[in-house]
Order: C-alpha cells, then structure tokens, then sequence
C-alpha cells in the first residue's frame, strides 16, 4: 500500500468520524518551551506541543529524535530541565508518574510491559484496581461491574478467549492488544502509545484502527509514536516531527510528509 | 510417639507461618528479602518481653508483637524502595546482620547470646494453655489464620497489585499505582504476621536466644518458599513440610548409620534443590516449568 493511497484512506476515515464534533475541549496536554538534557546529549530541545482531543498526533522522526523521551517527560518517569506541561490546564511537571496517571494520563510502551505471570484477565483487572489498598470497596455489586467491564474489554480486543491465559504464553499480537486493553480499561484522556502497531497483520491493524478511531471519537486524547510511514499516514490526524529533540515540523500529515528535506532526515539522508 | 509428633507439628507450623509470609514478598511483591528471621526474631524477642514484664495474655502479646515487626520492618522497606534485584538481595543481608548483632548485644532486651529465660505461659481470656496438644492447636490456629489472610488478600486486588509491581514496576506506575506504598505495605503486613510465628515460638519453647534468628533462618524460610512454590497460595506450606519432615523421616530409616545422618541429610537437601530447580523451576506446587519465574 503507498503513502498516497493511505491518506485517501485516511481521508476517508476522518470524513465520516470528523474529530473536532465529538471533542471535549478539555483534554488538552500543552507544552512549552520543554527541554531535557542528558549529560551532553540535548534529547529534547524546546518543544512546544499542543495535543488536542479528539485528535491523533504522531511523533515521528528518526532513532534517537527524542520521541521515547518527550512520552517520558509527560508522564513524569523524567523531569525536564525547563518549560511547562499543562493537562486540562495544570501544571504536571514534578509530580510523580502514578499521580500522573491518574489524572487520566495512559501510556503503552515500546516492549509492552505486561504482567507478564498474571492472566490476561487479571492483567486488565489490574489496570482498573489503581486506588485500592487492601481490596476493592465496593462489594460483590461493584465487583460484579467491574467483571462486566473487563468482560467487554476483552471481547473488543479480540481476547476474549483467552482470559484465563497467562499473559507470556500470547502472541505478539495478542500482547500488543492486551496493552491497548490495559489502557482502554483505564479510563484515560490521553493516550501516549509507543509503537501499537507495529508488526501487526491486516486483520489485527484494521482492528486496531477501530479501536483507536472509536476512542478518538469519544474524545481521546492519541499521541502515537510510529515509524513505519504506511502506518503514519493511516492513523494520524496531525504529525510532530523531532529530530535531535527539536520539533522541527507540525501539522498536516500529507504537508509533513511530501515535505522532501523531511523525508531525507528520515531516511538519514541529510541534517537540517 | 504422640509427643514427638506434637512437637514437630509445632515446630511445622511455626515455619509455615514464616514461609507463608514471606511468600508475601517473595513470590507477590518479587522482592527477595534475605532478612525474614529477623522480624521473626523481632516477635519472639517482643513477645517474650511483654510476657515476662507485663501480661502474659496471649491476644495482648501477639498484638504487640505485631505492631513492633510491622513498625521496624521499616529497615527492610527503605532499601526496597531504592534497589531491586541482587542489590537488594544485598541491602537485605546488612539488614540481617545488623539484626543477628542486635539480638546478640541488647542484653537487657534479648538477654545477649544467653537469650532470654523463663517465658511464661500464655493465657486466653484466663485458660492457660500449656499441653503439647494445646500448643499445637494454637500453632495450628495461628497457621490457619495467617493462610486465610493470606489468601485473601492474595487473591484480591492487593495481591494484583504485588504481582504488577513484580511483573512490571514502570507498567504499574503508568497504570496509577503507588508503587512505593504497594511494596511498604506487602512488607510492614508480612513482617507484622511473621511476628506471629515469633510469639508462638518463644511462647512453646519458654527459651530463646539469637541462634534461632540467624541467616540460616531465613534462607531456610526461603528456601521453603522456592521448593514449595514462591507466588502460590499452598506452595510454602508444602516447601515447609518437606523441608520439616524430610529430617524426621531420614531418622527414620534404620539402614543410616546415626551419625552420618545429618551429611545424608544436607546432600538430599542439595540435590533436590537443584532437580527441582531444572525440573519444576516453579517450585512443586506450580504449573510447571512453563510459567516459572
């Protein structure tokens, strides 16, 4: 499939979702003027960044852009040496990555991190239980909804057969829509996912798609981070491209990607 | 017979307790603490100084006993929270000194390396318990109750939570969970129902000193958990009856010269070690190899 065939799909898509109608106007993560040094290695360099709702950004750009990193600065596992992040409006920036992630902020990673001795249904489970302590308030009622929840969750992630499977023994596949499960399940606002769908065949992508494209649609929050440029130009709405931490284009995927001096960063052709 | 059975019932469910607790931090929370013996040191030591000096009403002892392993299993909480792995593994062994100097030297705590003497016997509401048979019934009881909690909290959302900051501490924190205060509280819970095993302990023997809260102890404990099965509900009491009764029943067998017994001993204990290790990785209660840790 080319680029050129993909936006029309994407165009397509986005015809009949139209993000900005079902967007809350509340989801919004901002930054500004973000840096991080690590040593003598500028990995993020002044990004200023607007994630709307409703709205699929993709960060791309090549090896060591910084990508990984911005992921990690916004959800606290790295504080950066200046600039601000706001979400719905606060500031974030300084607080620990659990309280994070409470105010709605859900994040995959790039080798998944699953549980990997727990069930796929304990996986999910999990992903649901952030506040409790000793056990779930509640009762048997709000045990018996959470059941159901994570019953549905399993059912449109294809994994509904395999809930009592241990999460190691799945396939890639399986592990990568499991991670999506952990952070449908969650609740969030804002989605941060490293590379969901890489590897994936047709049927899993197209999967995956509508799963994203129905989150988009109430509203999420999706900031992906992607190489492979068929897949780019499928999912996103709007493209951030880094390189050596700076975002050095923004905007609409077809202007980013038929810009050629862009092209060749990405291909390690040439430096801006 | 009956006596000798009794006693190692005793001493079975003593070790189960601890084992049972362990496998609270070792086989849910992932963290490989090297310094279990000391906190149930902490509640034999606790147990037998509120017995002597103040009550010897056994409900009281226990509660107290409690309080002092989940109030200083600090000391092992603190490094958890800073290192994982074997350095932790190492963190837990200074713990584990410090503790085997502690008991040695705080003689008028622990009475030095003499230990401490005379503990009395301890009562229920006013019924003093003081048969073999009785203690084993409190031993069991003891044993029980620490299983059912266990088991429950194991099984619920507490026990999620131990196994996802086992399985993925950085998924756990980007799920929300406060892993700090998920591992501060599997450890001061663990700690403070080990203090159980110590109270019965010091409450049967009427004697303890520090030989019985050595390093030993505690890879023995550890050992138990492993053997029987580390993250299982039933595992350590099965890694806690076979390494109780494996000794009783090589005593047993009359072909063994006596005195070569205790080599005979350390040499199945070893080899079993390292067959179930190749064999069943997971420990004898776990689904085989295939999920092992």
């Amino acid at each position: 499939m080319t680029i050129s065939h993909n936006l029309a799909l994407k165009d397509d898509i986005t015809m009949h979702t139209d993000p900005k109608t079902a967007s809350s106007k509340q989801a919004r993560l901002q930054l500004s003027g973000v840096s991080k040094r690590f040593g003598g290695l500028q990995a993020i360099d002044q990004v200023t960044l607007d994630l709307e709702p409703g709205i699929v950004t993709t960060l791309v750009g090549p090896n060591g852009a910084g990508k990984t990193t911005l992921f990690n600065t916004i959800t606290g596992h790295i504080k950066p040496d200046s600039g601000s992040i706001l979400w719905k409006g606060k500031s974030i920036v300084g607080m620990a990555p659990w309280k994070i992630a409470r105010l709605g902020i859900a994040r995959t990673f790039q080798d998944l991190r699953l549980f990997t001795h727990m069930s796929v249904q304990e996986n999910v489970l999990a992903a649901m239980e952030t506040r409790s302590w000793l056990w779930q308030s509640g009762g048997h009622a709000a045990q018996k909804i959470r059941d159901e929840k994570v019953a549905h969750t399993l059912d449109i992630t294809g994994l509904a057969d395999m809930a009592q499977e241990k999460a190691n023994n799945l396939s890639y596949a399986e592990r990568k829509f499991l991670s999506l499960a952990r952070t449908l399940v969650s609740g969030a606002d804002l989605w941060l996912l490293d590379e969901p769908a890489s590897g994936l065949d047709p049927p899993s992508y197209d999967l995956f798609l509508k799963l994203l494209r129905d989150q988009v649609n109430r509203g999420v929050t999706v900031c992906i981070i992607e190489h492979n440029l068929d897949i780019v130009v499928g999912i996103s709405d709007k493209i951030a491209f880094l390189d050596q931490g700076r975002l050095i284009a923004n905007g609409d995927p077809r202007e980013v990607l038929e810009n050629p001096e862009l092209v060749a960063i990405y291909f390690g052709e040439r430096k801006l | 017979m009956i006596a000798y059975l009794l006693n190692l019932g005793v001493f079975f469910c003593v070790n189960a307790i601890l084992a049972v607790t362990l496998n609270l931090i070792i086989g849910y929370a992932g963290i490989f603490t090297m310094a279990h013996a000391v906190f149930f040191g902490i509640g034999a030591y606790t147990a037998s100084f509120v017995a002597i000096h103040f009550t010897s009403s056994l409900l009281v002892v226990t509660l107290v006993a409690m309080l002092a392993g989940g109030a200083l299993s600090f000391i092992v909480a603190l490094p958890a929270l800073r290192v994982r792995d074997e350095y932790f593994v190492a963190a837990s062994l200074g713990v584990q000194m410090l503790g085997v100097t502690i008991f040695s030297e705080w003689k008028s705590f622990t009475g030095g390396l003499g230990g401490v003497l005379n503990i009395p016997l301890p009562t229920i509401f006013g019924y003093e318990i003081s048969s073999p048979v009785e203690f084993f019934i409190l031993a069991l009881s003891g044993l029980v109750l620490v299983v059912v909690i266990s088991r429950s909290l194991a099984r619920g959302s507490f026990g999620r939570n131990l196994m996802a900051v086992r399985d993925s501490e950085s998924a756990a924190l980007a799920l929300g969970k406060n892993v700090a205060a998920i591992k501060t509280l599997a450890i001061v819970l663990s700690s403070s129902l080990a203090a159980i095993a110590g109270t019965i302990y010091a409450y049967y023997l009427s004697f303890i000193n520090v030989q019985s809260f050595t390093v030993d102890t505690s890879v023995l404990i550890m050992a138990m958990v492993i053997i029987g099965g580390a993250g299982t509900i039933y595992g350590p009491i099965v890694g806690a009856a076979t390494l109780m009764l494996l000794p009783s029943a090589l005593s047993y067998l009359w072909f063994l010269p006596p005195t070569e017994i205790g080599s005979i001993q350390q040499i199945i204990y070893g080899l079993a070690m390292v067959l179930l290790m190749i064999y069943r990785p997971g420990g004898m209660v776990s689904s085989g190899g295939k999920d092992a840790r």
